[in-house]
């Protein structure tokens, strides 16, 4: 394997410095000169029609500086593609779930916006909600949006191969129904923005989002302004998970109201807001049916799916068809059929949540080879090995693999977690179970954007700058996409003058999610930096008289190879080229890919255009309180096929976090509805794991080199929890017998379990 | 509103101010003292990332009314460092990669600098008492633990 002096490299997150001293700049902590706190107003009915809204005893508090409702606003309808649009910023017409906004306030400090807001008076005529997507989905059930028949927002139906004769085929044949539950992102730091409008009409707006280019076009969609008159800047991010992605109101709520009010609006959302109105992880139920042969070949599958779509779309469309394009792609077979319901109901909507429908996908089809292998008879790890996809091959529903490590995954996390010894002469209560998965490792061009865009100069003293649309919240791609451009320009990355993510100065990203980033914005930053080299380069072989091939590079000197006596500095380079020949060094790189092939389908996601696919499996090992139910992690093994780890320990970071957020959702987390309403909206009632919670986590890194990542590299981010909760399932169900089908695993169902 | 004089030491800097009676700790510090390297994650004492020393002890600021703040001296994050230098936990803290979205790190990096003040040889059980009450939902804790315990090293 090629050997690189930066990439590889377990390089501290660039960004650490700032955040220990408490200097680094989230949004919350910008304080602009007058700045007024703006507050929403929020339907507190399920399901309500407007008769009316009066804000005039709110214009009269001393304090209000301004008050926006629908009337401010084009009553234009987004989401995040313009054939789902079906929310409006401030509604007026019709409530659909608690939380739904309706008028905001911008006033002197948060006391009086508050204060205002109950001075608003809201007429409602009540009524029927409905907040089960099966009863939903009835005929008679309440209409929720008038244009939508029986709340299906929408349905896929694929069919590959042929699935009865697959059924025929299989010597045995299993049935089950799954379903999870709903799942907070839980970022540490709430939705914050915080705008200002300038006379002339600029408008600048500092923001907590994982997609600021993406944000710049939805505002000037949604405020019917050209996007060259809106400035998106985004301070540290404070995690984002999948909430941060979609316009939120807010955001251009505060739009609205710096500009009725001419100063500066921020609105910061309170933990409460943060759970019962930004978007959540879709509740589903699954039925399942696969049929095997004998030896574990799996003939056939099929999957009927009700994916609860809460108030409004955001994301839905485009996670329930990557819901069925996980289930339909992981697992070599010809027959597969594959059903599938976005339902609306009056309760929070869901959205993107790190895994996009695959962890609940994962979780369905995971337990379900586990019941399989159990009824076979055979190792659950020898049924995955016998299915297991192949590097270079395209699957049943014509999705194109290139690199592939899933088989890697599967014996290495054996191997690591002891698994045959520990299956074997495990001690009572305590178990092992394993599951796999398969997941983006470049995001996908399937809404017709995959792009990413970088732009990296030399200045005239040699120095280096690199600026990317790319966004860092978290993950390390500030450290990860230097260290690439670094290792190409021969320097320490520390060097290198970085500026992301601000729309007036640098090239489009699609923005932070679907593990994209270091595949998309590493082919674009690699792009820039060897367009830079070759300039550099050009220009040092004018400088030393000699071939632009034959050169090399050592601490910012280059000199033909083996005469590094005879050097020109960067420096020198740099001063020849602006000052001389007077053209500036500088080179741009853009990544916008795959091809689309005639084999993809938008609606299901058949031929799901990924650059690149990634695979893992986690084994999990638990213990079981007899008495109580309790379930406690104890070891955890988790291995990744990140085609090159640029920066391992930023990877192991992404691994020992999406872990993490399994170990939740599998066993602690979930948002409990009542008539509509989120009855746990805290971190008291609501549990992410504490540092109590947590064992150690063994991530193991397979590098299978990806032809088309940069460096071989693919992502990470998103798929390390997908497979998570399957694997503590399966233990749980290897420790004491106990098949949990419903997520969350609490303690009160697993003793049941045990009681029966 | 009602407004109280305190007299309050924060890092090391003594201020006479002019409070409201229900503005919390947390507040005064963000707001009036610009001292925003201490985060509002929750507001309600579940998340930990305002935790600031007060008189030797952790707390959490947003459940600590300013006025209670009155002739105590306080430590937040930005106080934390040696003349300008990293202290030990912040560098344990970068090195080990404990660092993700940056959010929670403050709070940690506080409760930890006041758990070895008070057991300057922690074990994991210690550790993981004393920062039970600060969450953190990207790292997994795993590598927060190697932080505190090089930065327990250190201190040894």
């Amino acid at each position: 394997m090629e050997e690189y002096s930066v990439v590889g490299k377990r390089i501290p997150n660039r960004d650490s410095v700032e955040k220990v001293r408490g200097s680094a700049i989230f949004t919350d902590d910008i304080k602009l000169k007058g700045m007024l706190h703006g507050k929403i107003l929020r339907s507190p009915l399920p399901h309500a029609k407007i008769s009316n809204i009066d804000v005039s005893k709110a214009h009269k508090l001393k304090g209000v500086k301004a008050i926006v409702t629908a009337k401010d606003t084009l009553q234009k309808k987004f989401s995040i593609s313009p054939a789902w649009a079906d929310k409006l910023v401030l509604e007026n017409q019709k409530v659909r779930y608690i939380g739904d906004e309706i008028a905001a306030v911008a006033a002197v400090d948060e006391d009086t916006a508050q204060e205002a807001l109950d001075l608003i008076q809201v007429d409602f005529e009540e009524l029927q909600g409905v907040f089960d997507p099966v009863e939903a989905m009835k005929p008679g059930a309440p209409i929720i949006h008038d244009s939508v028949e029986n709340n299906i927002s929408k349905e896929i139906h694929l069919e590959c191969g042929d699935i009865e004769a697959g059924f025929a085929s299989a010597d045995l044949i299993l049935e089950e129904t799954f379903s999870t539950q709903a799942q907070a992102h839980c970022s540490l730091e709430t939705h914050c923005c915080a705008a200002v409008c300038e006379p002339n009409g600029q408008i600048k707006i500092w923001v907590s989002t994982q997609a600021p280019h993406a944000l710049r076009q939805r505002l000037s969609d949604i405020l019917g302004v050209d996007a060259s008159k809106i400035h998106v800047i985004t301070p540290f991010v404070g995690g984002g998970f999948g909430s941060k992605i979609d316009l939120d109101p807010a955001q251009a709520i505060s739009v609205l109201l710096a500009k009725k009010s001419g100063k500066p609006v921020q609105i910061s959302n309170t933990r409460k807001e943060q759970f019962v109105a930004t978007r959540i992880r879709h509740p589903t139920v699954s039925e399942l049916k696969f049929g095997v042969k004998r030896d574990g070949t799996i003939m056939a599958k099929q999957a009927r799916v009700i994916m609860d779509n809460g108030a409004y779309n955001s994301h839905g469309p485009a996670v329930l068809a990557y819901h069925n394009a996980m289930f339909s792609t992981l697992y070599r077979m010809q027959n597969i059929k594959y059903e599938g319901y976005l339902v609306y109901t009056n309760k929070n909507w869901g959205g993107a949540c790190r895994g996009y429908g695959d962890p609940q996908t994962s979780f369905a089809q995971e337990v379900m080879m586990d019941m399989l292998a159990e009824e076979l008879n055979m190792d659950p790890i020898e049924l995955r090995l016998k299915n297991a996809n192949n590097p270079n091959e395209i699957t049943a529903n014509r999705v194109r693999i290139t690199s592939c490590g899933l088989k890697e995954c599967l014996t290495q996390a054996k191997e690591a977690s002891k698994w045959s010894k520990k299956r074997k002469t495990k001690s009572k209560y305590r178990g092992l179970g394993v599951a796999s998965m398969i997941y983006t490792g470049g995001g996908s061009i399937g809404s017709g954007y995959n792009f990413s865009g970088a732009t990296m100069q030399m200045n005239a003293d040699g120095s280096l700058h690199l600026l990317m649309g790319a966004l860092d919240i978290g993950q390390g791609s500030n450290t990860v996409l230097t260290q690439m451009a670094a290792e190409i320009m021969g320097v320490d990355p520390e060097t290198i003058r970085l500026t992301t993510a601000d729309t007036d100065t640098t090239f489009p990203c699609m923005g932070t999610f679907g593990s994209r980033v270091t595949f998309c914005a590493g082919n674009a930053v690699t792009q820039a930096a060897n367009g830079l080299k070759q300039q550099v380069w050009a220009n040092a072989a004018e400088m030393l008289e000699a071939n632009s091939e034959d050169l090399e590079a050592k601490d910012r000197k280059i000199f033909v190879k083996g005469s590094p006596s005879k050097a020109v500095s960067y420096a020198e380079v740099g001063a020849a080229s602006f000052y001389k020949k007077k053209e500036p060094l500088v080179a741009h790189g853009y990544y916008n890919g795959p091809e689309v092939s005639e084999d993809f389908d938008p609606i299901s996601y058949r031929g799901y255009p990924s650059p690149a696919l990634v695979f893992a499996t986690h084994i999990a090992e638990v213990e079981v309180d007899p008495g109580t139910g309790r379930v406690d992690v104890i070891d955890f093994v988790a291995a990744h096929d990140v085609g090159k780890a640029i920066n391992p320990l930023l990877v192991e970071g992404q691994i020992e976090g999406g872990v993490a957020q399994g170990i939740g959702w599998a066993l602690t987390e979930g948002l409990k509805f009542k008539d509509g309403g989120i009855m746990n909206p805290n971190f008291h009632d609501y549990k992410i794991l504490t540092i109590k919670d947590i064992t150690k986590i063994n991530p193991i890194l397979i590098e299978t080199i990806d032809p088309n990542g940069p460096f071989g590299a693919k992502g990470i981010g998103e798929c390390a929890m997908v497979p998570t909760a399957p694997a503590i399932i399966n233990a749980i169900y290897d420790a004491v017998g106990v098949r949990i089908k419903d997520l969350p695993a609490t303690p009160e169902k697993v003793f049941k379990g045990i009681c029966i | 509103m009602k407004k109280h004089q305190i007299r309050t030491t924060v890092n090391g800097e003594e201020y006479r101010l002019l409070v409201d009676q229900k503005k919390t700790l947390l507040d005064l510090l963000r707001d009036d003292l610009g001292l925003t390297g201490t985060k509002k994650g929750c507001d309600e004492g579940e998340c930990g990332a305002c935790s600031v020393i007060l008189d030797g002890k952790v707390v959490n600021s947003c459940l600590v009314l300013a006025v209670e703040a009155d002739k105590a001296e306080i430590l937040t994050i930005e106080g934390i460092h040696r003349e300008g230098d990293l202290h030990p936990i912040q560098k344990a803290f970068v090195d080990s990669g404990a660092i993700q979205c940056g959010f929670c790190t403050p709070g940690m990096i506080v409760t930890t600098k006041a758990m070895l003040d008070e057991i300057p040889d922690p074990s994991e059980e210690d550790i993981k008492h004393y920062l039970e009450g600060n969450l953190c939902r990207c790292t997994g804790y795993s590598k927060i633990i190697d932080a505190v315990n090089a930065a327990t090293k250190h201190f040894k």
